[in-house]
């Protein structure tokens, strides 16, 4: 589960270019959030197992080491992994392919296990002196801070286009955070959510909170601050310990700044603005974990555990929608596509009709995301179906949005003039063992691709020995 | 226009691998490791688990691990621990939710270099084995040459059958399904299946003594499907190698015992879901010998009880009875008839007719169903 919600971090820290990993893998706390959050599994075990090798692998032990149907696998995790720089292949003199690891991403993932880092990067606990004057803060007050921070941002958001005449208050920088992601756009004073914003609000909040923090990654530059710094920094902040106070003292100028941005979110918690000491909520320590941060549909008790996805909705066959909640941020966005009804303390029943999906579909909302909340939602009594929501109801909301439109686009790359047929052949399933290859067509001798990347250091390795 | 079709009511994909248990039974028999000691020291082999557990935790984000102690007088947990009245915590998933383990974990220096789930589980272990060592008195190791392996595999299997279950998904429960729709909060079912198996960091050899235990454990590990990875420093002996191959585990006996962690990380590190696209490493040639009941010795050639299958070295049993099962087993008789390897008879190339002893046989080929007289 904690794929979907970390793909986004993962996608973005691809993106990245080499300096600023070498940078960011200076940092042991940061190498290993990377390692035990961004890589898929086998990319994992391919790490560990060259941590300790004192020389490099060779390609052709590493072929043998895996079974021979496992070649999807491997080019896969083969990819993330030169994607991300933590693997350096190399061309020997004689011609050999051998792979090792990136020297800084060694050296801080060996920090990380065994503790030997010399640079405090997971956190130094603020001392006695230090937090004298501070209160001591419980874990349930800072999960209820939390809770109120993050829910009025979304408040503020779904709170125009449901009709809720709720007049939030956020910060500047938070507002100027969800403009600049385009998440909400102002229309007539009054904000309006956008297509972006309806994903957004329909994910898990980990993936909200990521979501934000990659928004505001991209607006660190502007800012004038160090991005390999914030990285970090978030990085650090999903390895503390709840409810237990940290010092500011070891912090940079950029990452003191953050505090600030990251308090108004909920992410952190200060008493006051110059407080020597911050506490990381749940929303910071599940940042690198799968849990998912806050529990948005349940009532008070924020004792329960923060288990991943709380279930409250239940879909019959009828198109009938009842959710056990009684959170208006979560009424509010079930009422962006369904009609409601009744209202009870601990139930809203309503109906999910063609009218209001086309409704939703009109504000920028497709039929997948309506999908993908249901399912994220969907009550423990529905989880055990096969499909968690009728096939019916799902094919009949993918339905109603196919009657208005009907294309998806997606970026990507057209790969053609292949010389010969062979060399299509094998390009295409190289493509294929990536997962990056969307079309082909076997007649025109070309096809369509996601990422760009891999496949060209292919045919660039296919040209070098000939 | 396709994806409307049924055939795209994908169920989300769980990509993530199931959590996974790690058992290590970690043998610490004081006589194996002061022969060994010039090579690969003890406090050095811990330091190397210590990283290897650390790397297994950091696989996975629900991953757990127990570490338990075979020495020469007992066994103990050494992770987890039970610490009496210790508040649960709830962000920690790594680790047991119960023994949370951590009854030093305020009290024990912070260090800001190190992972918190990491620094408990370290000093929890160190401190319980230092409290092992501690215990161990000179009268504890002269009694015994060896360590208490089957001991230790058996409470690694229901220590691993407890979590199973604490983990095992829920049932759809028909007796209060109404309680559990309105009360969504107390319901898990995030629960996933664990996966478990166990790793043997063996020194001792001559394990022959404890062979029905330690067959029992192997047995029950076979039935509930966790396999067995044997890590053999030391001694040799015909068990543990049983058990890996009778359990599809991992068995090594490394050349050089001072490369320990890039064995433990190469080796031993993938969980189930990896294994599946590697090739593991296995013992080549397995020694099937089984060790008599009677002295516990290995054998090439014994008796067997005819009722209950227990295996003898010798013929001589008081009264003519079967130590296990009490049945009257007479292997005198088998004495007198030695086993002997008879060279087989050269078939010689029968001519059609010829033979007509046996009426079955003397069917020439081609012929129809032969009619008996």
């Amino acid at each position: 589960m904690s794929a979907p919600s970390s793909s986004q971090a993962l996608e973005y820290l691809q993106g990245l270019p080499l300096q600023t990993h070498r940078r960011l893998y200076e940092a042991p706390a940061t190498v290993l959030a990377v390692f035990r959050c961004m890589l898929p599994h086998l990319a994992k075990t391919l790490v560990m197992a060259m941590l300790y090798m004192p020389a490099s692998f060779p390609e052709s032990q590493l072929n043998a080491w895996f079974k021979p149907g496992a070649t999807r696998e491997k080019s896969h995790a083969l990819f993330v992994l030169a994607q991300l720089h933590i693997l350096d292949t190399t061309r020997e003199d004689d011609g050999k392919r051998t792979h090792s690891l990136s020297p800084g991403f060694k050296r801080s993932l060996r920090h990380a296990l065994e503790g030997s880092g010399r640079d405090g990067s997971f956190g130094v606990s603020a001392t006695a002196e230090e937090s004298r004057g501070e209160r001591r803060v419980s874990v349930e007050y800072l999960d209820e801070y939390a809770k109120a921070q993050w829910e009025t941002i979304l408040f503020y958001m779904v709170g125009g286009a449901a009709g809720v005449d709720v007049k939030s208050e956020i910060g500047a920088g938070t507002k100027k955070l969800l403009h600049t992601g385009d998440l909400v756009r102002t229309f007539h004073g009054q904000p309006r959510i956008t297509k972006e914003g309806f994903t957004f609000v329909l994910q898990e909040t980990n993936a909200q909170v990521w979501n934000l923090l990659i928004v505001y990654l991209r607006m660190v530059n502007d800012l004038g601050m160090n991005e390999t710094d914030v990285l970090s920094f978030l990085f650090m902040l999903g390895s503390l310990e709840l409810g237990q106070a940290y010092s500011t003292s070891t912090l940079t100028a950029t990452q003191l700044q953050m505090l600030d941005d990251l308090s108004a979110m909920g992410i952190v918690f200060r008493s006051t603005k110059d407080a020597r000491v911050f506490y990381p909520t749940r929303l910071a320590t599940t940042l690198t974990s799968e849990s998912g941060g806050l529990n948005t549909s349940g009532s008070s008790n924020s004792s329960s555990t923060s288990s991943a996805s709380q279930g409250f909705i239940i879909i019959e066959t009828n198109y009938r929608l009842y959710a056990y909640t009684n959170s208006l941020i979560q009424i509010a966005i079930i009422s962006l596509f369904c009609k409601l009804q009744h209202r009870f303390p601990n139930l809203i029943s309503g109906k999910l009709t063609k009218e209001s999906v086309h409704k939703a579909v009109s504000q920028g909302i497709t039929s997948s995301q309506i999908i993908s909340y249901l399912t994220t939602y969907a009550h423990p009594q529905m989880q055990k179906n096969k499909t968690f929501i009728p096939p019916t109801v799902m094919d009949q909301i993918r339905l109603w949005e196919y009657e208005g439109e009907r294309v998806e686009t997606e970026n990507g790359y057209l790969m053609r003039e292949f010389s010969t047929q062979a060399e299509y052949k094998d390009v295409k399933k190289y493509a294929e063992e990536c997962g990056v290859l969307k079309w082909s067509s076997d007649e025109k001798r070309m096809f369509f691709i996601s990422h760009v990347e891999q496949v060209s250091a292919y045919l660039k390795s296919k040209k070098g020995p000939r | 226009m396709n994806n409307i079709d049924g055939s795209d009511r994908h169920l989300k994909t769980e990509e993530a691998p199931p959590p996974s248990l790690l058992t290590i039974v970690l043998d610490t028999n004081p006589h194996a490791w002061a022969h060994l000691s010039s090579t690969l020291s003890l406090s050095a082999a811990l330091a190397n688990i210590l990283i290897f557990i650390n790397a297994h935790l950091a696989s996975g984000n629900t991953n757990e691990v127990a570490v338990i102690a075979s020495h020469s007088h007992k066994t103990s947990y050494l992770y987890p621990t039970k610490t009496p009245s210790q508040p649960t915590r709830n962000g920690d998933t790594n680790g047991d939710v119960e023994m949370n383990g951590n009854g030093t974990g305020r009290s024990h220096q912070e260090s800001p270099n190190k992972y918190r789930p990491f620094a408990v589980v370290e000093s929890t272990i160190l401190q319980n084995f230092a409290k092992l060592l501690n215990e161990t008195n000179e009268s504890h190791l002269a009694a015994t040459p060896t360590t208490l392996i089957g001991g230790a595999l058996s409470l690694a299997l229901t220590y691993i059958s407890k979590s199973t279950l604490q983990h095992a998904p829920v049932t759809s429960g028909t007796e209060n399904s109404m309680a559990a729709l309105a009360d969504a909060e107390n319901v898990h079912v995030d629960r996933v299946a664990l996966t478990s198996r166990i790793l043997i960091v063996s020194v001792s050899g001559d394990l022959a003594n404890q062979y029905i235990p330690v067959m029992n454990s192997i047995f029950a590990a076979q039935r509930k499907k966790i396999p067995i990875d044997i890590l053999k420093l030391a001694g040799d002996t015909v068990l543990l190698q049983q058990a890996s191959d009778a359990t599809g585990g991992v068995y090594m006996k490394p050349e050089r015992p001072e490369g320990l962690l890039q064995y433990l990380m190469m080796a031993f590190l993938p969980d189930a879901t990896a294994r599946a696209s590697l090739v593991i490493p296995s013992a080549g040639g397995v020694d099937f010998r089984a060790a008599c009941f009677c002295h516990r010795k290995v054998v090439d050639v014994g008796f067997v009880c005819s009722v209950c299958l227990s295996i003898f070295c010798e013929p001589n049993l008081p009264d003519n009875l079967c130590l296990t099962c009490g049945s009257y087993l007479s292997l005198r008789a088998a004495l007198t008839n030695p086993p002997a390897l008879i060279p087989k008879k050269k078939k010689k190339k029968r001519k059609a007719g010829t033979d007509t002893a046996t009426p079955g046989g003397s069917t020439p080929a081609g012929s129809s169903t032969p009619v008996h007289p």
